[in-house]
């Protein structure tokens, strides 16, 4: 899926060399790709816009969030304060940290599996994993609510992590088989002929290869979990929430800094985040678009 | 893809386990955690909701289609998942018709010195929590906002905006929340197109709307399928951003189902509209599927290059 081999990607190199002197030699007449590029940033302004003005009314020092009132961190101080963003907002961080080892853990080995020891399995189990990526979220937190019920599972913390846990495994599957597929078996087989032990080569060679994309998928799960609303609604208790449930019953009421000033705070929790695992990706020699692929769940 | 060469040698030793072994616990997670919940939704939408009198949720003993009924024949129920149905159409179109450009220009006119900088830039605000990019345009269309002030200072309008809590916020708001959905897909396909098959077509005299048209779209295919799909489905679904946007007129049919379960405590006909709404995600991308068959049939007889008397295959 996301592999090159060195020629492809030495072909690529070459191809983006001749791309770029070729756009310099006809900058000139070529109205296509100015219109692209003014198109193309007026859908990254477009994509930008909202985004921006929860951060700068954040900042309104005055109690009417529209009506701006001078700079300000007043808001950060009353979200700071209010016990619910505290209780909810620990939630988030607990339930995002357990699912994503549910998910690393399940991810993993399923991944391995099919990178490895792939067979006729494989079609009925990555059709599986298709149909939990697609079905609408909203079925999905209906059907976890009921199935709790059900079940009589009571703990509002397991009920959201196995909720948030599904999804972030499937993902986490996908993006180890990807990274595995694409790293020749004959490492692993050398291994073996040097007289390793199953058990050594697996621990040796193939735990060490897979790392990246595991803490890729880790952290991914663990970033869904903590922007999740939809499941969370339909499985979260009265005493046990997340914080984007709070926030999200919280907008129901109207518009409020501490909102604004909280979600400010998780983006950039989510930022931080989604930048470490682009690091240790590019750091074990992905490229952009091997990156980006990972990063976007293809 | 790398070519991965059978060792005779290279046999792992010890006791052979069934090779999905290793997949056995996510087999069990998913049918624990996704397949029976599943089923037992399609067994609740038989069901009725019980009298207050008792404890239970959902009564099962007499099993009916009462609910679809409800669900397709209410006229409000099914006013609602008609305007799903146009609204999630029509933004798929519009992420389709917005996005290709972008994904196009970056594919094919963006060298690789900025190539990852503008990845990220189109990546982050699809990272950055579904609530605040929902919110967030609510500070931006608000009537009292300033973006409204001045279009109304510039006398580009006369009074200020009104989009809030309306199905065109619904519209733009989805539109916005998948774009990006839209964009890494296609950017994918396109990518990963060889520019000589370009090269090629316009040396053999193909312009460029031709090789476009010719070249570049088919091969892109497999992207916009995904694109589409993957825009498609969840909007379907949609039930935070009408609810955020679209107030009491933005309803879509996954408000509905919410409703029912959230504050009806209706689980039978709520389990029942969700069936509807899958049927109705299906049996849209079946006709789309169709249409998109016949039309590629249709295209393909017309521009069919006629090779002349070459003898046929070698």
């Amino acid at each position: 899926m996301t592999t090159q081999t060195p020629v492809a990607q030495a072909a690529g190199r070459a191809r983006a060399r001749a791309g770029t002197a070729g756009l310099r030699r006809r900058r000139r007449i070529d109205g296509p790709a100015v219109s692209m590029r003014v198109w193309a940033a007026l859908v990254i302004v477009f994509l930008y816009l909202p985004i921006l003005f929860v951060v700068f009314y954040s900042f309104n020092r005055g109690r009417v969030l529209l009506t701006w009132r001078g700079f300000g961190t007043n808001w950060y101080a009353t979200a700071v304060e209010n016990t619910q963003i505290q209780h909810t907002a620990l939630t988030s961080l607990i339930v995002g940290a357990l699912s994503a080892l549910i998910a690393i853990v399940l991810g993993s080995l399923a991944g391995i599996a099919l990178a490895r020891r792939g067979g006729r399995w494989t079609r009925p189990f990555l059709l599986l994993v298709f149909l939990v990526l697609v079905t609408p979220e909203i079925v999905d937190g209906i059907s976890y609510l009921i199935w709790f019920v059900r079940i009589d599972l009571g703990s509002g913390l397991l009920r959201l992590v196995i909720g948030h846990s599904v999804f972030s495994s499937a993902v986490t599957t996908l993006i180890v088989q990807a990274r595995l597929s694409g790293l020749d078996e004959s490492l692993e087989e050398a291994a073996a002929d040097l007289g390793a032990t199953p058990r050594q080569a697996f621990r040796d060679i193939t735990v060490p290869l897979i790392m990246p994309a595991v803490l890729a998928g880790g952290l991914l799960s663990f970033t869904f979990s903590l922007d999740d609303v939809i499941v969370s609604t339909f499985v979260s208790t009265a005493g046990t929430s997340t914080l984007p449930v709070y926030i999200f019953s919280a907008l129901r009421l109207g518009l409020k800094g501490d909102i604004a000033a909280i979600s400010t705070v998780a983006l950039v929790v989510t930022l931080t985040v989604l930048g470490l695992t682009a690091l240790v990706l590019r750091r074990s020699g992905e490229s952009a678009e091997e990156v980006t692929a990972t990063l976007t769940g293809g | 893809m790398s070519v991965v060469v059978q060792v005779p040698g290279g046999q792992r030793r010890g006791p052979r386990l069934p090779k999905f072994t290793l997949a056995v616990p996510s087999w069990a997670w998913y049918l624990l955690f996704f397949v029976l919940p599943l089923a037992i939704i399609v067994v609740y939408s038989f069901g009725y909701k019980p009298g207050a009198t008792t404890a239970s949720s959902i009564g099962l003993d007499r099993l009916s289609l009462d609910n679809y009924r409800t669900a397709v024949g209410d006229k409000v129920f099914a006013s609602t998942f008609g305007a799903t149905l146009r609204i999630a159409t029509v933004g798929t179109l519009l992420c389709l018709a917005i996005g290709f450009p972008v994904a196009y220009w970056l594919a094919t006119r963006v060298g690789a010195r900025w190539r990852p900088l503008m990845l990220s830039l189109l990546i982050v605000p699809f990272w950055t929590s579904y609530l605040l990019r929902t919110f967030g345009w609510r500070l931006v269309l608000a009537g009292r906002g300033f973006p409204s002030q001045i279009a109304q200072n510039i006398g580009l309008l006369d009074h200020p905006f009104s989009i809030l809590d309306t199905r065109a916020a619904v519209q733009l708001g989805v539109v916005y929340n998948y774009l990006p959905l839209m964009i890494f897909p296609l950017f994918v396909a396109l990518d990963r197109l060889d520019p000589a098959l370009r090269e090629a077509s316009k040396d053999l005299g193909a312009g460029r709307l031709r090789t476009f048209l010719q070249v570049t779209v088919p091969l892109a295919a497999p992207g916009v399928v995904a694109g589409l799909l993957l825009v498609f489905i969840p909007l379907c679904g949609e039930y935070v951003t009408p609810q955020i946007l679209g107030g009491a007129k933005g309803f879509m049919a996954g408000s509905l189902v919410a409703s029912q379960f959230l504050e009806a405590q209706n689980w039978a006909l709520g389990s029942a509209m969700a069936m509807v709404l899958i049927g109705m995600i299906l049996a849209t991308i079946g006709v789309a599927a169709l249409a998109a068959l016949g039309l590629r049939a249709i295209v393909r007889t017309a521009w069919r290059v006629d090779v002349g008397d070459t003898g046929g295959p070698p």
